[in-house]
């Protein structure tokens, strides 16, 4: 495990400033920014190392904000829950089974439009316990009303946080939101992030403010009283009327961002690399996207057309924007960080939904290749993404590929 | 000049109330809620709502007092109230109070005494949501209390054994059967007495009953007073699932009481102080009635035979004279190291 | 398509509960001994059932397979053929749970189909509570005492079989009488005596025609569910306001105390048994009102305690608490055809109040009671109960 360096220790007033920080300690620095008020904690790897920073944070004075450490993630979650609830901003955060053991306060929250802001630190669920990346802890919520965003490197973990913040608390909103970090790879790697000033993130990030649904004397109110087959249908429309404009206030808050902070996302949706003139395009989430830019960098020189889509947001999934993007390419292969068991073709969860998009919205079809690969904490390595990308160009060129494939398996 | 390590804020100050005429009218938990006939677990709702006042927040665990209470869209409560998971009482109240504590610090809330108060049944306190209630009552620093009430049983979902259900009982997970007529042989987990002995820095811990009214409206008090996180165990006779004339529901509340098989006790800052009938009991001046009184009044044990009763009074007794502080902590006295055998 | 039978059974829940799965039951079984088909099921929402809370449970019973689908194709029917009461205080409407008002007990009887209610009054009587029709249909009594006992120990008066017996006679194309007979002596313990009792229910069984128009007049409470856009985010409601102080009619004291009552869910239907009061006796010691888990009882402003007739649901702790003899009696709700305030009454004419109130809790229907107290009650109670539903 990384040491911890000198955390980030004073925010600049009216300035920038720059530090060498790792992915979790971002995301720490964005709650301080945040003046988050109610946070939990409980150690399991690898998102615990954003606690152990919130803990000298707060020891020192630099955030003022109640730091209780939880028996266990059910409880942790459901602190955050009612605390929020109750109008404080809250941060929270767990890792594969950690989250899995979450799971009834988790579901729970979309529908009472509690905005929590979670850090979940992607890990391979048990069993077998290991400690590494998978994305199936995060995505497991991905039907319940949860957003869901990933990001690659420190200085969008930061931004994200914020964004986060901003997007969960918009009144049309109001429902919880998990930023994906993969485990160890950005958790505990470090790098250079512009921290914002105070100024600038007061500009931004408005007050967290429930209204007529804050839980307070002032404010007689029942919240979730039990409900029949009467009432359901129309409470879970509410929740989708949510889904329905979610994207619109994305792209809203991120030309806010670059507004206030000068720093430029694009489509918030997905990252393009290399895609103006490629004739074959891969597709992941997350830290893969180091090597893939790698291994990217060679390949053109080698003058193989290929090109990159990073995907941030998978909940909401954009998926006409999606499937506009990638039609015109004459094969996708996705990387893909997770196991969707017993589903179609075998594939993933990302290459699922994908083609769903792909099928509804795209006015041509290329094949979706599926590569199960960097399971389980194991690295997606270079020559791993050559040879993914062979095989999508063999496809590209007609001969016809397994809709799912595994990579960098032994035996 | 001693670091101080602990920091309460102050509570609102509810002095008991001195008489049954003292007790203000207000309701804050009124009418129209889906409970049985005779539901003495709503009534504990209503006076544990009329004690604490209107500068409280209530978290309520799944259970009958969330289903029957504020089901299908209407409310009884008239102060703010939460449906929590099962075994949430003691993380909501955690939450609940943390948000509270920290936006008055920040100014963004009116710095003032509001009572958290959340409340589970047995089910969710003394099974699914036992840690989250002992984490919670270590963290001293907020004030809260965590009522649970005891119907003996999972009783929203038709009945079903939970660890403070009695010996023996009838339930739909304890049928008594051809084969086995007593399917449901544990005893009743001693829920204060767990909550006494384990968290040293608790400053209220105390059993109440429903056929005492004032006194749980006092305890209630005294819980919110008090400062610190807290902890009440209310026993609640339940009409549905111990199958008893609901007209009769305070007596058998009384009989609970008088047969010693529940003891009326609080423990205030590490001080045990026995009230009611219990402290006639432990003081000598009042015969327990034998436990045949009280279980023989309803349905649920009466497929009990001589020998079961014999059973039960056999551990009743086991409490009242073999243990070093009767109802409340099982360490047997020298004279009497071994324990009946079930 | 063949024939489909449907049958509602609406009783008190749980003190009803195993009596109508006894009926809904041996009306499949007793069916079947004719060859046909049948399912019986209680209704979901009523789930899980509570003291007292009318509940529906439902028979449904075909002569083929693709009849009985079409009959179980809506969860719950909307017509029956016969529908059954087990409690005549029911026939004054069934509040099941809360946005779903005060419903008629015969709203789902079809065109000329049979209404039975269990009791001891005559159609007569029972029609000024049952409310009235757009169309005609049969009204008949299966006479005798409400039955209710609890979850675990069941008093068994036979009232299951002689309900069977006045389903044969109203609707003969279910089943006969000795499909009933066969049933019982194969499925039920004391058989003999039981077949005699279905027999001679199916005798003394003799339904009235009851016009469209006549019945009770009373508009029923009822609701209209808002749309998801109109509905609070979050799951969330208002909650209640406070109540407060009113006036006394004679006096003209404003004080006491008042609750803001849930509008959503009376809880009046529930109760079977209503608190009759002596406001003269009371010596005003709160126990009544300390202690009722409903939160039914006005403080009025001369200190009294009056029950609020439309939240009460009849438990009776209050008579069970209060220290004065003869000052809170439990009276069957049958005897009342209203629920006004009996305070008020009081308060406008003493006398005449009191007069009233001592006949009514002498004639109170001590057989009513509602629950178990002690081992070997029912078996005691059920030749009573026998007799009563064999005086003619």
């Amino acid at each position: 495990m990384a040491t911890l360096t000198a955390p980030v220790k004073e925010i600049r007033k009216s300035e920038e400033q720059e530090a060498l920080i790792t992915g979790s300690e971002a995301i720490a620095v964005a709650c301080k920014l945040a003046n988050v008020d109610v946070i939990t904690a409980y150690p399991i790897r690898p998102y615990d190392t954003v606690m152990q920073y919130m803990s000298q944070l707060v020891a020192d004075g630099e955030l003022d904000c109640e730091f209780i450490v939880a028996e266990g993630e059910h409880s942790q979650f459901e602190i955050v829950k009612h605390a929020s609830a109750c109008g404080a901003r809250t941060f929270c955060g767990s890792s594969g089974v950690g989250w899995m053991y979450a799971m009834e306060a988790l579901t729970v929250t979309p529908a009472l439009r509690i905005p929590l802001v979670a850090l979940v630190g992607n890990r391979t669920l048990d069993d077998p316990g290991a400690f590494g990346v998978e994305h199936n802890d995060a995505l497991s919520v991905r039907d319940l009303g949860w957003m869901l965003v990933w990001v690659d490197n420190a200085q969008e973990a930061l931004d994200t946080a914020l964004i986060a913040y901003r997007v969960a608390e918009d009144r049309r909103m109001f429902v919880p939101l998990a930023i994906s970090c993969d485990g160890a790879f950005l958790t505990h790697s470090q790098s250079y992030v512009k921290v914002p000033s105070s100024e600038q993130v007061k500009k931004f990030l408005p007050r967290y403010d429930r209204g007529d649904l804050l839980l307070h004397p002032d404010n007689v109110i029942s919240v979730a009283p039990q409900a029949n087959e009467d009432w359901v249908m129309e409470m879970r429309r509410q929740n989708y009327a949510v889904t329905e404009r979610a994207c619109d206030v994305i792209r809203e808050v991120y030309a806010d961002f670059e507004r206030i902070f000068g720093r430029k996302y694009g489509n918030p949706f997905f990252e393009e690399y290399l895609t103006e003139d490629a004739e074959v395009v891969l597709l992941g989430m997350g830290t893969l996207s180091t090597p893939v830019k790698v291994a990217f960098d060679k390949l053109r020189k080698q003058g193989k057309k290929v090109g990159f889509v990073r995907l941030r947001w998978f909940r909401p999934f954009a998926g006409p924007e999606i499937a506009k993007a990638l039609e015109r390419f004459k094969a996708v292969g996705v990387i893909e960080r997770d196991l969707s068991l017993g589903s179609p073709d075998l594939s993933g969860v990302v290459a699922t939904e994908l083609r769903s998009a792909m099928y509804s919205h795209a006015k041509t079809r290329p094949p979706v290749l599926d590569f199960l690969c960097g399971l389980g904490g194991r690295e997606v390595t270079v020559a791993d993404v050559e040879r993914i990308t062979d095989l999508t160009f063999q496809a590209a060129n007609g001969k016809q590929q397994p809709l799912t494939q595994w990579i960098g398996l032994r035996g | 000049m001693s670091t101080t390590y602990v920091e309460t804020k102050p509570t609102q100050e509810l002095e008991a109330f001195k008489g049954v005429k003292k007790v203000p009218y207000e309701e804050y938990f009124t009418s129209g809620h889906r409970t049985c006939e005779g539901c003495e677990s709503a009534q504990f709702m209503r006076l544990i709502a009329k004690a604490a006042g209107p500068r409280t927040i209530v978290l309520g665990a799944t259970g009958c007092m969330y289903v029957a209470n504020t089901s299908y869209y209407a409310t009884p409560w008239g102060i703010p109230w939460m449906h929590t998971q099962l075994g949430a009482a003691g993380s909501s109240a955690l939450g609940a109070a943390a948000a509270l504590r920290a936006l008055m610090r920040k100014g963004v809330f009116k710095d003032e005494p509001i009572n958290v108060i959340a409340f589970c049944g047995d089910g969710g306190g003394a099974d699914m949501g036992l840690a989250a209630i002992s984490a919670t009552l270590t963290q001293a620093d907020y004030n809260l209390l965590i009522v649970m009430y005891d119907n003996e049983s999972y009783a929203n979902t038709g009945i079903q054994v939970s660890s403070t259900s009695p010996f023996g009982v009838n339930t739909t997970f304890s049928t008594p059967g051809k084969k086995k007529r007593i399917m449901h042989n544990r005893w009743k987990k001693n829920v204060a007495g767990l909550m006494i002995a384990g968290h040293p820095t608790v400053k209220y811990v105390a059993t109440v009953s429903t056929s005492y009214a004032l006194q749980a409206m006092n305890s209630v008090r005294r819980a919110l007073t008090i400062g610190g996180p807290t902890f009440i165990h209310c026993l609640n006779p339940c009409p549905k699932g111990w199958d008893f004339d609901p007209a009769i529901a305070l007596e058998i509340g009384n009989l609970a009481v008088n047969t010693g098989i529940w003891p009326l006790y609080e423990v205030e800052k590490g001080e045990l102080k026995l009230y009611g009938k219990t402290r006639e009991i432990a003081e000598g001046r009042f015969k327990r009635l034998p436990v045949a009184d009280y279980l023989l009044k309803q349905g649920r044990f009466a497929h009990f035979t001589d020998e079961d009763l014999a059973y039960f009074q056999s551990q009743v007794d086991d409490m009242w004279n073999n243990w070093l502080v009767p109802g409340v902590i099982p360490l047997r006295k020298q004279a009497a190291t071994t324990a009946p055998s079930v | 398509m063949g024939q489909l039978f449907a049958v509602e059974v609406i009783g008190r829940g749980i003190f009803q509960d195993t009596l109508a799965k006894n009926i809904t039951r041996g009306i499949v079984l007793a069916a079947h001994n004719e060859g046909k088909l049948g399912i019986s099921f209680g209704r979901y929402g009523d789930s899980p059932e509570r003291n007292g809370i009318p509940a529906k449970k439902f028979a449904i019973v075909a002569s083929d397979e693709k009849t009985l689908q079409l009959g179980m194709a809506h969860y719950q029917p909307s017509q029956v053929d016969i529908s059954i009461v087990l409690d005549d205080t029911l026939c004054k409407g069934i509040e099941s749970w809360a946005w779903d008002g005060v419903h008629a007990i015969n709203e789902a009887v079809k065109r000329g189909g049979t209404q039975i209610v269990v009791s001891t009054q005559d159609p007569d009587a029972l029609l000024k509570l049952i409310h009235r029709r757009n169309e005609p249909y049969k009204l008949g009594i299966v006479k005798g005492i409400a039955s209710f006992s609890g979850l675990w120990v069941y008093k068994d008066d036979h009232t299951d079989v002689r309900i069977l017996g006045a389903i044969a006679k109203a609707m003969p194309e279910l089943f006969g009488l000795a499909s009933i007979e066969k049933y019982i002596q194969a499925k039920l313990k004391d058989g003999a005596a039981k077949a005699q009792s279905a027999h001679k229910a199916y005798e003394r069984f003799t339904p009235v025609e009851i016009p469209a128009g006549k019945g009770n007049a009373e508009p029923l409470p009822r609701f209209e569910l808002p749309g998801w856009s109109e509905m609070r985010l979050g799951v969330s409601v208002a909650g209640q306001p406070q109540g407060g102080p009113f006036e006394d009619p004679v006096t003209k004291k404003v004080g006491g105390h008042r609750p803001v009552r849930n509008d959503k869910f009376m809880k009046y239907t529930t109760r079977s048994q209503r608190p009759v009061i002596n406001f003269q006796t009371c010596t005003k010691c709160t126990l009544c009102w300390l202690n009722c888990p409903d939160g039914s009882f006005d403080v009025t402003p001369d200190g009294l305690y009056d029950a609020d007739l439309n939240g009460c649901c009849g438990c009776g702790i209050c008579e069970a608490v209060c220290p004065v003899k003869d000052c809170i009696t439990m009276v069957s709700e049958a005897e009342f055809h209203d629920n006004d305030s009996q305070w008020l009454r009081f308060k406008k004419n003493k006398d005449d109040y009191i007069t009233w109130l001592t006949t009514t809790i002498k004639g109170a229907e001590k057989e009513r009671t509602h629950g178990f107290r002690y081992r070997g009650q029912y078996q005691e109670q059920v030749p009573a109960a026998l007799e009563i539903a064999q005086k003619s």
